[in-house]
């Protein structure tokens, strides 16, 4: 089986959110009291995606008058969904509008179907079409259109945050102005999985490992979803965070992917240290969105 | 640069009274349960070098728990074992990387996990304010239970080495490797990193930052139930518990931990009964404790305790 041609990539694409514009979204909206806070409104948010398949989000929606800007964190590799991500400030909320999404198969968006971790990442890998990515990326496109209705989001300050599918998302749908990414699972995968035994990307060793006939199906369909292919069609202003040097997506590793971007890029180099890369994604957003005092909205023990 | 530590600060956790006789009556109440040990190989996560298995056993509440058991495939007779607890979002990882290194590993989900999940499910953000207002049905008190059997797991093993069984875990599998050690005598060496669950009362105030907000939310919502809460929450906060610890114990806290507040690392530290105690504490790290640079000090930590060797990377 060869490598997938750029155009047959582009046609799979074209073809996935075609049918992901036959389902409208539906959506419906819930306040939720115990969350809320003097400064936010919480809301739980269901929709429809591709499939059909109704997900699950947390939207999040400062008090006062808008529009804000917005950070929409594109679903993650784990079964928890969180409203902002562990450790964020609360305070976050006060200046953001947060979105965070369960893609198919996470906690709140796990009928009828539930997605094991790890297995999400093998789970219909022979083909393209069965792939379960292909819904997950639908489902993150759905959100950040969802998103964009809002009167309260301001569209010129839209990050789009999170691992793979945030640069995926950024891509494939029109109106993210800055995204944050760190790539983990769709960057060269094939080639670097052999490279690690640790998961999630032990996962596809495991698969080929388990299953020798289907290994060559499996890369073929993770090409679809290499982010190199992605790459060209973002626009936006990207921070891309790179692991430390030495590790298997240091800066070294991803430089194709920085040169292959359209928008602005900045490349940060992982400190190893949740607080240093933490405070680096805070501000850089801040600034991206125009907020003069990051301090206020910053964890209490990372404030000067 | 960010504030430190203030190093007057002191915890306002104080153990209950009637704290051990309330944990002797659970453990009465679980050691009644049988066990129902089983594993089932599986082939595809297995190797050549490490053999992978769904572990499953039941605790109090007759809740049927679900854990990740890895073994090397070429093993002495009576092999040293790990116990690896989870992070509060996490899933739990499948422990190779322990087995790879010489030991029986369980990566055990406690209810409410995923795969653990069919008999009690509170859901996240959730589980850590789930019955908060009593110490009797509160949701960490099956929690608890279910991280302490994993040791009966292992003993049930006859390839584990029941006299070299160690516990460790970061975040919430911190916390849990706190307890854990304290509550069950047959574990021989304890490596917590950024212990949640240890200092609530104290974390509520100095973090506003998930989870601990989750209870934040509650009493905000729910100011009533605060006498209540705080009551309960002595009851199941790892200060309380440090004192019974007496194996060696290695805790690592960052200074900049933005999840759980390095103050509260320090005052569980401060109690801790073992005279072999050590503490890491990182500076320019967050909730990650240094791990980096850590995870050779735990490596030598369980070679020396468990594997009686001195290992250097």
């Amino acid at each position: 089986m060869t490598e997938p041609t750029s155009a047959a990539v582009r046609e799979f694409w074209k073809g996935t959110l075609e049918t992901l514009a036959r389902y409208p979204a539906r959506p419906e909206i819930e306040l939720l009291p115990l969350r809320s806070t003097p400064f936010a409104r919480l809301f739980g948010v269901r929709l429809t995606s591709l499939g059909p398949y109704r997900l699950f989000g947390y939207l999040s929606i400062p008090t006062g008058a808008g529009p804000f800007p917005t950070i929409y964190y594109a679903p993650k590799y784990q079964s928890v969904l969180e409203i902002i991500p562990q450790g964020t400030a609360n305070l976050q909320r006060s200046r953001y509008v947060t979105f965070a999404l369960a893609g198919r198969g996470q906690r709140n968006a796990d009928t009828p179907y539930a997605a094991m971790f790890p297995g999400l990442f093998t789970d219909g890998i022979e083909t393209p079409a069965s792939y379960v990515f292909r819904g997950i990326a639908a489902d993150s496109v759905r959100g950040l259109e969802y998103l964009l209705t809002r009167p309260e989001v301001d569209p010129s300050r839209v990050v789009v945050a999170g691992n793979d599918l945030a640069l995926i998302t950024a891509a494939l749908a029109a109106g993210a102005t800055h995204v944050v990414t760190t790539p983990a699972l769709f960057y060269k995968t094939a080639a670097l999985a052999p490279k690690t035994q640790a998961y999630p990307l032990e996962e596809l060793n495991d698969y080929v490992r388990a299953y020798p006939a289907r290994a060559e199906a499996a890369r073929h369909t993770l090409a679809y979803w290499d982010l190199l292919g992605f790459a060209p069609g973002v626009t936006a202003s990207t921070l891309l965070m790179a692991g430390a040097p030495g590790t298997l997506l240091d800066v070294a590793a991803l430089q194709p992917l920085a040169a292959a971007l359209r928008g602005s890029v900045t490349v940060y180099e992982s400190q190893q240290s949740l607080y240093k890369d933490g405070l680096q994604s805070e501000r850089w957003m801040a600034a991206q969105c125009r907020i003069e005092d990051v301090q206020s909205i910053l964890p209490q023990r990372w404030r000067e | 640069m960010p504030k430190t530590v203030a190093p007057s600060y002191q915890s306002k956790v104080r153990k209950p009274d009637d704290f051990d006789a309330f944990w002797d009556d659970v453990m009465r109440e679980a050691n009644a349960v049988p066990l129902e040990p089983e594993l089932v190989p599986d082939p595809l996560r297995s190797s050549e070098d490490i053999e992978v298995f769904h572990a499953f056993y039941t605790s109090i509440d007759r809740l049927r728990v679900a854990a990740w058991y890895c073994r090397p495939a070429r093993r002495a007779a009576r092999t040293p074992a790990i116990v690896l607890l989870p992070g509060y979002q996490m899933d739990p990882p499948i422990p190779k990387e322990w087995a790879r290194k010489g030991y029986a590993s369980l990566s055990v989900a406690p209810r409410g996990k995923l795969r653990s999940n069919r008999q009690f499910n509170p859901g996240y953000p959730n589980l850590l304010t789930h019955n908060m207002v009593d110490r009797h049905t509160y949701a960490y008190r099956g929690f608890y239970v279910d991280t302490w059997r994993s040791v009966d797991f292992l003993l049930s093993r006859p390839e584990v080495d029941a006299a070299r069984i160690g516990v460790t875990g970061s975040s919430q599998g911190g916390g849990l490797t706190i307890t854990t050690a304290a509550m069950r005598p047959e574990v021989r060496a304890a490596a917590a990193g950024a212990p949640y669950l240890c200092g609530f009362t104290d974390a509520v105030e100095l973090t506003h930052t998930y989870p601990y907000e989750e209870i934040n939310d509650y009493l905000r919502l729910h100011p009533e139930h605060r006498a209540q809460v705080e009551e309960t929450l002595a009851y199941f906060d790892g200060i309380s518990f440090a004192d019974r610890i007496s194996c060696p114990v290695i805790v690592n806290i960052g200074l900049q931990d933005n999840v759980c507040p390095p103050e509260t690392g320090f005052a569980l530290f401060d109690r801790i009964g073992s005279a072999d105690k050590r503490l890491y504490p990182y500076d320019g790290h967050g909730h990650d404790a240094g791990r980096a640079k850590h995870s050779a000090v735990v490596d030598q930590f369980f070679a020396r305790h468990l594997l009686g060797k001195e290992v250097s990377r």
